[in-house]
Order: structure tokens, then C-alpha cells, then sequence
């Protein structure tokens, strides 16, 4: 069993000894049955770390924000949290899934290992809390918070009761999917591996929808696309999704006194801003295709769609391709080749016409 | 004008309204949104609130402002292109917050001048309000922020649920053209119906919800609290999506883009959609500047806009107390919490 008070004093000690500048965690939040990311720079804040199934966030995600904004400090555009003078090692608590984002991050040379320090904790038998499943469970009745309980979860609710309930049974898809619930990268290890979990069969869900015929499909999704808002909550929350200029908002064209129409008239603009059919479209395609074979189904895309768009079964096909047809497990290992720049000469290519 | 309608006649109400386009939440995909009724018997008020709010009624994420085409060698030809005047609509279940983001936004399109795409379309939306005799969710707040459970602000019918039935009260003309058409539907509201409707508002006022401290002085606060630090650190996990801006009652931030359907010869759409201040083009200079660059900036932006400015321009707070804001956050940012911190709790 995961021994939260281990990952508190792991944190503490890493603080106090200066190996990093931040650790960042999951606090509780005030929202809710949520976790909250939280940049822990004092080693007395560490007593407010929580290890719950509402710990859904994938906190690699930090590691990049944190660089970016460090690049960003350094050419005198805002202050870095935490301090100029603190080290600028960073460590995450980070779950099976998160881990590997982090290696596919340290093979795209995102950051140096040495900069960063995993806390990786196991998900052992269980997982994170999917809110959609949970509230249909709890049929009318809001939850407050939730607790691992063995092989089940411990809900507390708004009005004060408590209910349980098996874990499968109100378990994220993706948990329930997951085919390394124990960290593949970490500095500290808290919790064990569990082998066998026997929940569900590796891309179950994505599975149920390829078996359609392309116009299922279709139907399916321009069902989806058509109800997306286009607030890039899965784009932004996704660790993977770190261009400095995104195909949907162009930041990095700069107008001086000599740029012509033409240019101003020529800059990257390949989707606009419309929620329309065709630009939800091409905007959810390009980040599927930005992400074969980096995307690690952590399912944070999906978990933050406000209207609840399954974006993960869009990536997360690309996830299944890539062991299906090149036996390529995204995130397993740091030395691994990239999936997009490499090759073998025995690789399939008869899908090739 | 006070009626009762029996639970079971709602449909018959809905019937009757069929020279309007009725609209109620439905359950879908998980999620509760405004959708069109398309079988009167599937109209039924048990939602909790909707995910997106009412405003898109009246302005939607993407408007056409004109239309343009040039033909080579010749002048470009502008069409100007105004929202096509569907049927009136009715929307069935509005919260009375987001009844109370109405005039907000109305004042919004309307102080310096009559906005007219915003408006040929809100003149046609009249809103049936469900009171709450319990909040919805837990990060509800609408009393802090002076409104109520029961409010009738910007609502055309207010409707309380009394158990078998819903008292149902007419708020404006619209409001009673609209109950006048459900004719049989509805009953006479008696005396003890009345009674019922008054205790359960007296009830919701009491029910707890979130609370904003001393909220009088929270502008002032702002404003005092403008440099502190406290922004940055309540907004490190803040992923700069678009969900507390686009969920909003409230918020009206618009961008306008030209967009081009065709290269040669030239066509294409002048349209207005919507923009919010999370996102990093938001107020980006051509030069590339932006003076707001951080998270902690964007952060401070949203809540002084919705507490700070809205107070100083149009003398209420811009906040109806929704809590979708609060409750849809990936990483948990709470409007509350940033407030009574900020106004509050800094040194
Ligand atoms: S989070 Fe959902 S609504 Fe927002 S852009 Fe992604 S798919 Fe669309
Ligand atoms: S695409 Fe979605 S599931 Fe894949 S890594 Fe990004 S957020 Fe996680
Ligand atoms: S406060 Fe929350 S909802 Fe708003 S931009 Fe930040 S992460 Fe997104
Ligand atoms: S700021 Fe948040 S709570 Fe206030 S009206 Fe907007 S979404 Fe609702």
C-alpha cells in the first residue's frame, strides 16, 4: 500500500537538502473531489500532500510549463515560481502513465534527466475516479471527497454520507485499460507493482469503436466534433502538446514597421477560430497525428473536455497502431528510439498502397 | 400573473408553444445542455444546471457579421449578413443565475451602443426560470454575489417546483404571452400554493453555499491588491485553457477574424467569435508584445473583470454565482477562493 506520510517526508527531505527547487504534488482543492497541482517550494507545505484517487492530473505537464517559463524568465517575461536562486530541479508525484510521458519527454530531449526528480507511485490495484461514472453511481448525490479503500473507493459526499464502491466500477476507462499501472521511471518508488489486475483488456474502449464501418465512424465523431467549444482545455492540459506556436493560435508572428500585407496576410493561420465542423475537425486531427506514438493514454484530454468529448479514443488510436502494427509501447524506457523517427527493416509496410 | 402547473402537464405547455422553437436540458453524453425539444414528452426539469449556459442564445460562439467576395481587376463587394430571424424562442429550466447574467450582458451590448447581432437575436429569446429550492452544486454562490435562489432578475417566467407541481409566474409581457398560450395547461395558483412557493424560497435563501467574506469591500481590495504576488501562486497549476472563460455566464470577450473560403477569386466570411483572456494571443500586441504574459496576469484579468471593473463601469459585479467556473476547472481554480484570498488574506 501506497504510505503517503513516505511521500510527504520524501518531498521534505528533498526540499530541505536543496536537490530541488519545487515539488509539485496534489493538495486538495476547494472545488470539490478533486486534487489540485500544487508547486510545493517550502519543505513545511509538504504536510499538505494528498494521495487520492482524485490525484488524476498527469504532472509531467509541470515539468514543461515550468521550463517554458523558466525560458521565458530568463529573456525577462515574468518571474519563475519559486525563486531565482533555488535550484531549478523540479520533482513531480507521478503515476504509471505519468511516468511514461515523462520518458517520451526525456527522449525528445525536453530536459535533461538531471533536472528532474520522479516521485513515482503506484496505482497498485486500482486507479483514478472518473466524475462521469461516479455521479451516475451516486445518482443525485454530489461526492466531496474520495479515498482509496482497498480494491474500492471510500466517497464521502456533499450531505455527509459515505458510500463505497468497487473501484472497477466508477474507475476512468484508461485506469481501467492500463497496461503499466506502476511507474516505469522514478527516483523513489512508493507502493507495489500488482501484476494481474484483470480489469479490462488493453484498448477495450477503442476497440468497441473501430469495430464500426467507416460511416459509424463518422457519424460518431462528427457527432463529437460538432459538439466541441474548442477551448483547448486538451490541448493545454496535455504534457505532450508543447509547440511554441500551435496550429490553432498564431503567437509567434511578430508585426514590425516593415512587415508587408502580404506577410501579415501569409502567416500560419491553418485553422480558424470558428467552431465549425470542418476547422473542430482539423484541429482535433493534427494534434491526433502530433501525438502518434507520444501519447501515453494518460486520458487527461479526455477527463478535462467540459462536455465530455472522448478525445482520448482519437489519440489514443494511434497509441493502439503503434503496438498493433510496429509492437512499439509508447513511454517505456528513455533510451528508447522515438516512434516517428525510426525504423526497422522488417517493419510492416503493406499497408502502404 | 401566478399559475400552477401539474408536473405531468408540462408537455401539454410545450404543445401549446408551437409557434415558438422550445428549448429545455436534456441529458446528453453525460452532460446537461439546452437542447431543442423535439418530443414534448421528453421536456422534464430534473437537471441539476447545464454545463454551457444560456448566453448562446443570444450570443453565440460564432456570429457572421458580412459576407466578402472580390473578382479580379474588380472593387471587393461587402454583403452585410444579420442573424437570420428564426421563430421566437423559449427557453424552459434557466437557473436564476444565469436569468441574472442577462441584463449583464444586455448592458454589455448596449451601454455605448446597441449591438445589433446581439441583439435581433436576445429580442427573441424569452427565458422560463427554475428556481432552486436546493443549489444545484456544491460551488454554487449566487447569494454572495446579491442574487438568490428564487431571483427573478432577467427571467420572463420564474417557475417553483411545489412537489406535483410548479408555481408558474409571470414576469413580463413576454413572460405572460407564453403562459397566457399554454391556456388549459395551467390552473390557478391558490392561496396555499403561494404559501408553499414563499416558504421554499424563504428555505433556499437560508441553504448554505459557498461565501464570499465581506464582498462590499472586495473591490477596493482588488484594486489595492493589484502587484500582490498571491496572483502568480494562485495560478501555477492554471493550464490556460478556455473552460472558466467559455462557461461563463458572463463572460463576453469577442475576436473578429476575417476568414477566407476561397483564394482565387476571393471569398469569405468577416465573423465574430468568441475569445477569453486565458488564452496566450489574448491582448497580444501586433509587435508581440503582451502586456499580460503570465498566468498569474490572465488570472487577475478574470476576476478583476468580473469583480473590480464590471463594479466600476456598470455598477454591480459581473459574477452571478454559477460556480460552472469552479466546478469544470481541470486543476481546481476557484473563483471564491481566489477572491477572499486576494481581497482578504494578503499582507
Ligand atoms: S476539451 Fe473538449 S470542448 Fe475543449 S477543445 Fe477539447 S474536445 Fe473541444
Ligand atoms: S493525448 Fe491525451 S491521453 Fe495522450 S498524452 Fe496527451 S493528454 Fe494524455
Ligand atoms: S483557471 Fe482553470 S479553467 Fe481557467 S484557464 Fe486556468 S486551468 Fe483553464
Ligand atoms: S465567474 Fe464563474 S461563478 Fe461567476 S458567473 Fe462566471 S462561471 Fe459563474
Amino acid at each position: 500500500m501506497v504510505n503517503l506520510q513516505d511521500i510527504k517526508d520524501r518531498a521534505k527531505a528533498l526540499l530541505e537538502n536543496g536537490e530541488v527547487g519545487a515539488v509539485v504534488g496534489f493538495i486538495e482543492s476547494t472545488a470539490g473531489n478533486l486534487a489540485s497541482p500544487k508547486f510545493i517550494t517550502e519543505a513545511d507545505q509538504a504536510d499538505g500532500l494528498i494521495w487520492d484517487p482524485t490525484c488524476v492530473h498527469n504532472l509531467a505537464l509541470y515539468l514543461v510549463e515550468e521550463r517554458k517559463r523558466q525560458t521565458k524568465a530568463a529573456h525577462g517575461h515574468g518571474a519563475a515560481p519559486g525563486g531565482e536562486d533555488k535550484s531549478k530541479r523540479l520533482a513531480i508525484v507521478a503515476k504509471g502513465c505519468d511516468t511514461r510521458a515523462v520518458n517520451v519527454l526525456l527522449q525528445e530531449n525536453y530536459f535533461p534527466r538531471d533536472d528532474i526528480h520522479v516521485l513515482g507511485v503506484s496505482c497498485e490495484g486500482t486507479g483514478m475516479v472518473d466524475r462521469y461514472k461516479l455521479a451516475k453511481k451516486l445518482k443525485g448525490l454530489q461526492a466531496e471527497k474520495t479515498e482509496f479503500d482497498g480494491n474500492g473507493y471510500k466517497v464521502t459526499t456533499t450531505s455527509g454520507e459515505t458510500v463505497k464502491v468497487a473501484a472497477k466500477d466508477v474507475m476512468a476507462d484508461r485506469c481501467l485499460e492500463c497496461r503499466h499501472p506502476h511507474p516505469v521511471i522514478f527516483d523513489d518508488e512508493f507502493g507495489e507493482a500488482v501484476e494481474d489486475r484483470g480489469l479490462a483488456d488493453a484498448f477495450a474502449a477503442i476497440k468497441t469503436v473501430d469495430e464500426g464501418s467507416t460511416a459509424d465512424k463518422w457519424k460518431f465523431w462528427g457527432h463529437h466534433f460538432d459538439r466541441c467549444i474548442r477551448c483547448f482545455a486538451c490541448r493545454s492540459v496535455c504534457p505532450m502538446c508543447y509547440c511554441e506556436e500551435c496550429v490553432v493560435d498564431s503567437i509567434n508572428m511578430h508585426v514590425l514597421q516593415d512587415t508587408s500585407a502580404e506577410e501579415k496576410a501569409n502567416r500560419i493561420k491553418w485553422i480558424e477560430r470558428s467552431a465549425t465542423t470542418s476547422e473542430n475537425i482539423g484541429y482535433h486531427l493534427v494534434r491526433a497525428m502530433h501525438l502518434a506514438g507520444r501519447c501515453v493514454d494518460c486520458g487527461e484530454c479526455e477527463r478535462v473536455c467540459p462536455v465530455n468529448i472522448p478525445v482520448r479514443l482519437l489519440n489514443s488510436v494511434l497509441d493502439f497502431e503503434a503496438k498493433d502494427t510496429f509492437g512499439y509501447d509508447v513511454g517505456m524506457d528513455p533510451g528508447q528510439p522515438s516512434f516517428v523517427s525510426s525504423f526497422r527493416d522488417d517493419d510492416p509496410n503493406d499497408f502502404i498502397r | 400573473m401566478e399559475k400552477v402547473l401539474k408536473k405531468d402537464n408540462l408537455r401539454d405547455w410545450v404543445i401549446a408553444l408551437s409557434s415558438y422553437e422550445v428549448h429545455a436540458p436534456a441529458f446528453e453524453d453525460e452532460v446537461w445542455n439546452f437542447k431543442q425539444v423535439e418530443k414534448p414528452e421528453d421536456a422534464a426539469l430534473d437537471h441539476t444546471n447545464t454545463v454551457k449556459p444560456p448566453k448562446d442564445f443570444s450570443f453565440p460562439q460564432r456570429e457572421v457579421y458580412c459576407e466578402f467576395a472580390q473578382k479580379k481587376g474588380e472593387a471587393p463587394m461587402v454583403t452585410e449578413t444579420l442573424p437570420a430571424l428564426a421563430a421566437p424562442k423559449v427557453v424552459f429550466g434557466v437557473r436564476p443565475c444565469d436569468g441574472r447574467a442577462g441584463p449583464r450582458n444586455d448592458t454589455v451590448f448596449s451601454k455605448e451602443f446597441d449591438d445589433i447581432y446581439y441583439w435581433m437575436r436576445r429580442k427573441k429569446v424569452a427565458q422560463v426560470g427554475l428556481a432552486c429550492n436546493t443549489p444545484p452544486s456544491r460551488n454554487c454562490f449566487c447569494t454572495a454575489v446579491g442574487g438568490s435562489p428564487h431571483s427573478e432578475d432577467g427571467l420572463d417566467v420564474l417557475m417553483v417546483d411545489l412537489g406535483d407541481s410548479y408555481l408558474v409566474k409571470a414576469l413580463t409581457k413576454v413572460g405572460e404571452e407564453i403562459v397566457k398560450a399554454g391556456g388549459k395547461a395551467l390552473g390557478n395558483a391558490s392561496a396555499a400554493d403561494k404559501k408553499t412557493a414563499a416558504k421554499a424560497k424563504a428555505d433556499a435563501e437560508k441553504a448554505p453555499m459557498r461565501e464570499i467574506v465581506d464582498i462590499k469591500t472586495v473591490p477596493e481590495n482588488l484594486q489595492k491588491n493589484f502587484d500582490s504576488e498571491v496572483w502568480g501562486e494562485m495560478a501555477q497549476a492554471c493550464i490556460g485553457c478556455g473552460i472558466c472563460t467559455f462557461l461563463c455566464p458572463t463572460c463576453h470577450c469577442f475576436d473578429i477574424n476575417d476568414e477566407v473560403t476561397n483564394v482565387t477569386p476571393l471569398r469569405g466570411q468577416r465573423v465574430r467569435t468568441w475569445d477569453n483572456c486565458q488564452f496566450p494571443d489574448f491582448t497580444m500586441h501586433s509587435s508581440g508584445h503582451n502586456p499580460r504574459n503570465t498566468l498569474g496576469a490572465r488570472l487577475r484579468q478574470r476576476v478583476c473583470h468580473k469583480f473590480l471593473y464590471f463594479v466600476q463601469n456598470h455598477d454591480t459585479y459581473q459574477c452571478v454565482g454559477c460556480g460552472r467556473c469552479i466546478s469544470e476547472c481541470p486543476v481546481g481554480i476557484d473563483i471564491v477562493a481566489v477572491v477572499n484570498k486576494v481581497a482578504h488574506d494578503v499582507g
